[in-house]
């Protein structure tokens, strides 16, 4: 019995030095080292740090979930292999997210990137990956920051780099219902800073303000600013001068309490307030107390959607439970994209055809047609190529139970499947 | 529109006491100490940090955190000046800020490696959204008005005590001429320390309502010295008051060049003293 084992590892161990050896003399001729286990490396850039860190809290659990259901390794075409994930800090900042792509694909050598959290990590992340070759899956960055940003032409698409997530169009059909019931024809003031998101949204011809006017909104844009801003004066005056109501826009959390502190010394109340990338985050709503509550949220995922992990088996709801009881934290938007993200790269090297071929990973990558718990993933739908679209909702913060503030659903007409569970409420002050 | 226009200035003016708050301690080290202190930017942002461990990370009152910090910053003020700055002064303009220039790096890669990269506020509560209503369109937040009365009797202050109490006298003395006030007896080593332990108290002050009213992260001492240099050339070397006057200035172009568009805002503020410093270049109220 022992000598069996003894030879058995003798001659995977033989194999394997055979596929390094032709690895290293000539990478063509490796297809007889198919069934041997080898590690896969997935490297991960993400902003650990900086200003976007509250998009990377989910992590830790993502990555436990992950360790315990597939226990280390990965079967493909039948055959064992052990994986390796690699996580890069991207410290909030485009260049060194770029940076350390490189040194993923450099010198880690890794199989497949992913990545995540606004344009400004995943796009140039997703640059690297398309310029080396590298299949490179990512999320939670709007489709048109994603796509126009880098310049993506919708005839061609690209090669290596896939991405899934709301759309910009999709956000202001979701928005425009919902204001419609609170204040019909009232006027919009654009929070829309320097950054990827914000050029995206404020644009003149393909942005928010011109479907904005079409729905009978007034819009006042008072232009780009950049960020970190010592205050927002000259925004909140040219809002109240205008008689703003409703404030859509896209800011980081510490840059949104600077906003709200701001307009509640100088006496400015709209009663709708939708900022992006803030308002979704309760650890970023909380320190407000009270000045949470009524706040807007574009709900891309959330516990009340009916989908389940095809990873886990759990249903959104029991992912959420699962998180609360081993962080003690509340569930939050980015945690299933977070849990889909890891979904979708497992599913995409279970039916990869040769692990030793990127092209081949790429290949199985552009193939998902994946049912993941935050919806269904399927590149081939569009809008632009190399992305998919997923559902969007509106929510509210309301007085919370077990967390100072809860979420409520509060119109679903884009995506009738979510459940509603709150009506839309303007802010009290 | 003439409203939102005057409510503009009423706002600019009260950042300017902010930037005016940033600046005092550089107008000090630059006007009368004659020494240009790179790091000025840097030791406020760490003053933030310091109030940010013990206000969030301790639970000490904010209060008593400054009561706390301004003592230390006194002392801490002094033994730099002492230890470090006197070895270099008087031999020419560039060691000092060379070595004021490795300072500025190493706080900020010391506070990096402690506290990350990630972006601070330090809460204080419900001063942070009072407002008080003064007629209409013009409110006026509690905080940066109580930053704007602060600066204004910090400058007060300061300017008693260099012009009208002996050690101010000391001071002014060592800084005219530093070998002739040697010769009378004066212990020109201690009186500069004494000096720079006056500057560390007004960086203690700015940094703490720095780390109330703005964000900060490691690396945002630089653009704070930036406008504090501004705000100190714009009222010329010196003089307390042309550094409130040279904030205030910054902060009211700041607020109008937003008015006309969001992405004026900063450069506004660097016309404005690039304009002015053109045209009086000694600044508008120089001492020297």
């Amino acid at each position: 019995m022992s000598g069996k084992l003894l030879l058995l590892n003798r001659r995977q161990a033989l194999t394997g030095l055979a596929a390094g050896a032709a690895a290293t003399a000539a990478p063509g001729f490796m297809t007889r080292a198919l069934s041997a286990p080898k590690t896969i490396k997935i490297g991960v850039v993400q902003p650990t740090t900086g200003p976007l860190a509250f998009f990377t809290e989910h992590i830790p659990f993502v990555l436990d979930q992950v360790k315990k259901s597939m226990g280390g390794n990965i079967t493909v075409n039948g055959t064992q292999h052990p994986f390796e994930i690699i996580i890069k800090d991207s410290q909030s900042n485009p260049n060194r997210a770029a940076e350390v792509t490189q040194e993923l694909i450099l010198k880690d050598e890794v199989d497949l990137i992913a990545t995540f959290a606004t344009p400004e990590t995943v796009n140039p992340v997703s640059d690297q990956c398309e310029v080396n070759g590298v299949p490179c899956i990512s999320n939670d960055a709007p489709l048109e920051p994603y796509f126009f940003g880098r310049n993506g032409d919708p005839k061609v698409g690209w090669d290596w780099t896939y991405h899934y997530f709301f759309s910009g169009q999709e956000l202001v059909e979701t928005m425009i219902p919902y204001w419609n019931k609170l204040k019909p024809g009232g006027v919009i003031g654009g929070l829309w800073p320097n950054d990827g998101d914000g050029i995206a949204q404020s644009d003149k011809d393909h942005g928010f303000p011109p479907v904005f006017e079409k729905s009978g909104f007034k819009v006042v844009d008072p232009g780009r600013f950049d960020m970190p801003a010592s205050n927002y004066n000259a925004q909140i005056g040219a809002f109240k001068a205008a008689g703003v109501n409703i404030i859509s826009g896209v800011l980081p959390p510490p840059e949104f309490t600077t906003f709200w502190n701001g307009a509640a010394q100088q006496g400015f109340q709209p009663e709708v307030v939708y900022v992006g990338k803030a308002c979704e985050f309760p650890a970023a709503m909380e320190p407000l107390g009270d000045r949470a509550i009524g706040l807007t949220v574009e709900v891309w995922w959330s516990k009340f959607h009916p989908y389940s992990s095809g990873l886990t088996g759990q249903s959104s709801l029991e992912l959420c439970d699962a998180y609360e009881a081993a962080s003690g934290r509340q569930w939050s938007l980015p945690l299933g994209f977070r849990h889909s993200l890891f979904e979708i790269i497992f599913d995409t090297l279970k039916r990869t055809q040769n692990l030793d071929d990127k092209a081949s990973i790429r290949d199985a990558l552009k193939a998902t047609n994946y049912k993941s718990v935050v919806g269904t993933i399927d590149f081939s739908k569009g809008p632009f190529p190399n992305t998919a679209l997923t559902p969007l909702v509106v929510g509210q913060w309301i007085k919370g139970s077990k967390y100072p503030l809860d979420m409520a659903i509060v119109d679903n007409t884009t995506t009738p499947e979510v459940p509603l569970n709150g009506e839309p409420t303007p802010i009290k002050y | 529109m003439a409203g939102a226009w005057a409510n503009q200035i009423v706002q600019g003016v009260l950042l300017g006491g902010l930037y005016a708050m940033f600046a005092m301690g550089l107008s000090l080290s630059a006007g009368v100490m004659r020494f240009i202190n790179i790091a000025h930017g840097d030791l406020i942002v760490l003053v933030c940090f310091m109030v940010l461990s013990l206000a969030v990370g301790l639970g000490v009152p904010l209060l008593l955190a400054v009561a706390i910090i301004v003592p230390l910053a006194f002392v801490a003020g002094y033994v730099l000046q002492r230890l470090l700055l006197q070895r270099v002064l008087g031999q020419g303009v560039l060691p000092v800020i060379l070595v004021t220039f490795g300072l500025s790096i190493i706080i900020q890669n010391a506070l990096q490696g402690t506290y990350g990269a990630d972006t601070r506020k330090v809460p204080a509560g419900s001063i942070e959204t009072a407002t008080i209503h003064v007629v209409d369109g013009i409110n006026v937040g509690v905080l940066p008005l109580t930053i704007f009365v602060a600066a204004v009797l910090l400058v007060l202050l300061l300017d008693r005590v260099l012009y009208r109490t002996g050690i101010g006298a000391r001071i002014r003395a060592v800084s005219d001429d530093p070998s002739a006030a040697n010769l009378i007896g004066l212990p020109s080593p201690h009186i500069y320390a004494i000096a720079m332990g006056i500057v560390g108290i007004t960086i203690a002050i700015s940094g703490a309502f720095m780390a109330v009213w703005t964000n900060f992260d490691p690396t945002s001492g630089p653009s704070r010295l930036l406008i504090a240099f501004e705000a100190v050339v714009l009222g010329g070397l010196g003089s307390l008051w042309g550094t409130l006057a040279g904030g205030i200035l910054l902060g009211v172009a700041q607020t109008l060049g937003g008015q006309f568009d969001a992405a004026w805002q900063v450069l506004a503020g660097h016309i404005a003293f690039l304009v002015i410093f053109t045209l009086r270049p000694q600044g508008l109220f120089p001492r020297y």
